[in-house]
């Protein structure tokens, strides 16, 4: 990068310029951090600021400890069905990334020409026949429909995992395969431990997905036992106490222990998160 | 004992045995199992739907394109729906291009504390839609919300945002707008990877920043622009969870778009056939969508490694 020459009064006007647009962007999360420590008080008026007046910590706690709302069983779903879905990606994924990368079969171009296409179908599309299948299935109200398509492999996590095996030198394959390994040892013995930077890429990527994922546990979820978190937030909104103000500091909360995840997975993932946007967007663009 | 160079080149450039593809479709069997049954077999099951007439009680009866026409034809809210959908789409995704790329061009001087910048601009992206949601229906509160405390700071009476039909799509925009850190990570990468030597030699011409901003930055920059714009009308016209809750399509259809109500037809109304309809209409139009704008990209993308005829 170039060593661009920046006036002190240039610096001046970008400093002011980025320190107010940042404010701005900044002033949100304290908003959210201000409601969900008001107190059942300042709920009931409705009077929220966005510097915080109260701090009525007890929200955090009563999330967990009151049985009308166990914020706790929704955060609970939440980590099963995105466990269960990055278990299911990374190992189908890779392994039918594997195929593509390596291996030489007939009708494989064609194959993966599919794969990329299915990336442009919208969810809209199959949206409902899938509803349709998982009813037929008795699996409606389970989490299976939100956790079992992930072990068939996502075509946008095959495409970087294979983009990436392909970079890896053919030598050790070769190497193994003289050694008597299959195909299959190779996979598990030599890849498998070469890829680890795109499978965390794979991984970060598929928990966003799930963990903010709304319309899925909408379409396929009823009892309130099996919600995750991004859905039981929006229950905890509409139904709390008939006629009452709903508790907005304790959906506040509860949208902070969605948010909070996710932060967190940032500083200490953003160097496999922006890998994955810059070789996806490279190399699909074109 | 290791095999003869020979033997070892014959291996390599041999004919795929047998043996190897058997493997290749093993290996790749999940996939094909998946888009069998969650992808193709849905997708032909779906214009059979859009063909009938299906509550999911009775037996589906086959009433050929009569959802169709009714869509087309006949559903006023249809087209509210594909007009809100278009109007938020149209001024999110432009806007979102414009701030983005003005926001990575400050970032990308050298300066101190950019990181930190770069960081907070970030953030908001990460924030899943449904508590942001939440969180902005307190934002837009017309009488308590802080946007109307702040517009009020400078003796401007802010309207009632979400529950104001003529403001509620714009409120959706401004909304999107929280999250435009997201378009910056892949812009500034780009801009970094604009090569020195255009700047200097362009100096040398006499080029001042503006001229160099709008003849080297910004033609450089169209790959990365024109990726994030057919992310951003993809992404646009799916909108579906702040609609379903901030607002669920009102006041008066003002906010209805087309994801909302084809949600609404399918799993509200239990009407599978003409939900299947709204699909195949919404895939349709995001298909030509994107065929136009692939289609203008050779007016104005530039790429550095393609040959011109």
């Amino acid at each position: 990068m170039r060593a661009d020459k920046v006036t002190l009064k240039e610096k001046t006007v970008l400093y002011i310029i980025m320190t107010g647009f940042g404010l701005l962007l900044f002033a949100p999360f304290v908003y959210m951090i201000s409601i969900s420590l008001a107190t059942p008080a300042t709920n009931a008026k409705m009077a929220f600021s966005l510097i915080p007046r109260d701090f009525h910590w007890q929200n955090y706690v009563k999330v967990f400890t009151d049985s009308d709302i166990n914020l706790g069983r929704f955060l609970l779903n939440s980590v099963i069905i995105s466990t269960f879905a990055i278990l299911g990606q990374i190992f189908s994924s890779s392994l039918i990334a594997y195929g593509f990368a390596r291996l030489r079969a007939r009708g494989k171009k064609v194959l993966f020409m599919v794969v990329l296409s299915t990336m442009m179908i919208p969810a809209q599309v199959t949206m409902i026949p899938q509803f349709i299948i998982f009813r037929y299935l008795g699996w409606i109200n389970t989490m299976l429909p939100l956790i079992v398509p992930n072990f068939f492999g996502g075509a946008f996590n095959i495409f970087l995992i294979r983009q990436f095996i392909s970079r890896i030198p053919n030598t050790l394959d070769e190497a193994a395969k003289i050694d008597g390994l299959g195909y299959f040892g190779i996979y598990s013995r030599i890849i498998l431990p070469l890829i680890k930077p795109i499978i965390a890429t794979v991984a970060i990527f598929t928990f966003t997905w799930n963990w903010g994922w709304f319309m899925g546990p909408l379409i396929y979820l009823n009892d309130i036992e099996k919600m995750p978190l991004a859905l039981g937030i929006n229950i905890l909104n509409s139904t709390s106490n008939v006629g009452a103000t709903p508790d907005w500091n304790l959906v506040m909360v509860a949208s902070m222990l969605l948010t909070i995840p996710m932060i967190l997975l940032f500083f200490f993932g953003q160097k496999y998160m922006f890998e994955a946007n810059i070789t996806g967007a490279n190399s699909s663009a074109k | 004992m290791p095999p003869l160079k020979e033997d070892y080149m014959k291996k390599f450039f041999e004919k795929p045995k047998w043996n190897e593809s058997l493997w290749f479709y093993i290996m790749i069997s999940p996939w094909i199992v998946g888009f069998l049954s969650f992808t193709l077999g849905p997708m032909i099951y779906s214009i059979y739907l859009s063909l009938s007439k299906w509550d999911l009680f009775q037996p589906p009866q086959y009433i050929g394109l009569k959802n169709y026409i009714k869509l087309f034809t006949m559903d006023d809210i249809f087209w509210k729906a594909l007009y809100n959908t278009f109007y938020y789409a149209i001024i999110s995704v432009p806007l979102h291009l414009i701030i983005a790329t003005g926001i990575a061009y400050m970032l990308n001087k050298k300066m101190k504390g950019m990181r930190i910048y770069r960081t907070a601009f970030y953030l908001p992206s990460l924030v899943p839609v449904v508590a942001s949601s939440m969180l902005f229906v307190w934002i837009f509160a017309p009488d308590t919300g802080i946007l109307n405390q702040f517009l009020a700071f400078f003796g401007i009476d802010g309207p009632a945002w979400l529950l104001d039909a003529a403001w509620v799509k714009f409120s959706l925009v401004i909304m999107s707008l929280w999250g435009v850190g997201g378009g910056i990570v892949l812009l500034l990468a780009g801009m970094r990877g604009v090569p020195d030597e255009l700047y200097e030699a362009s100096e040398i011409d006499g080029a001042g920043k503006r001229q160099q901003f709008f003849r080297i930055t910004l033609p450089m920059l169209t790959p990365v622009l024109f990726f994030n714009l057919i992310m951003g009308i993809i992404g646009g016209l799916q909108t579906f969870a702040q609609v379903y809750i901030m607002t669920s399509g009102g006041p008066n259809n003002a906010s209805l778009m087309v994801v909302p109500y084809l949600y609404d037809h399918a799993f509200n109304f239990y009407n599978m056939g003409y939900g299947s309809a709204l699909a195949w209409a919404l895939f349709a139009i995001i298909m030509i969508l994107t065929l136009l704008v692939f289609r203008s990209s050779s007016m104005w993308v530039y790429y550095e490694s393609e040959v011109k005829s």
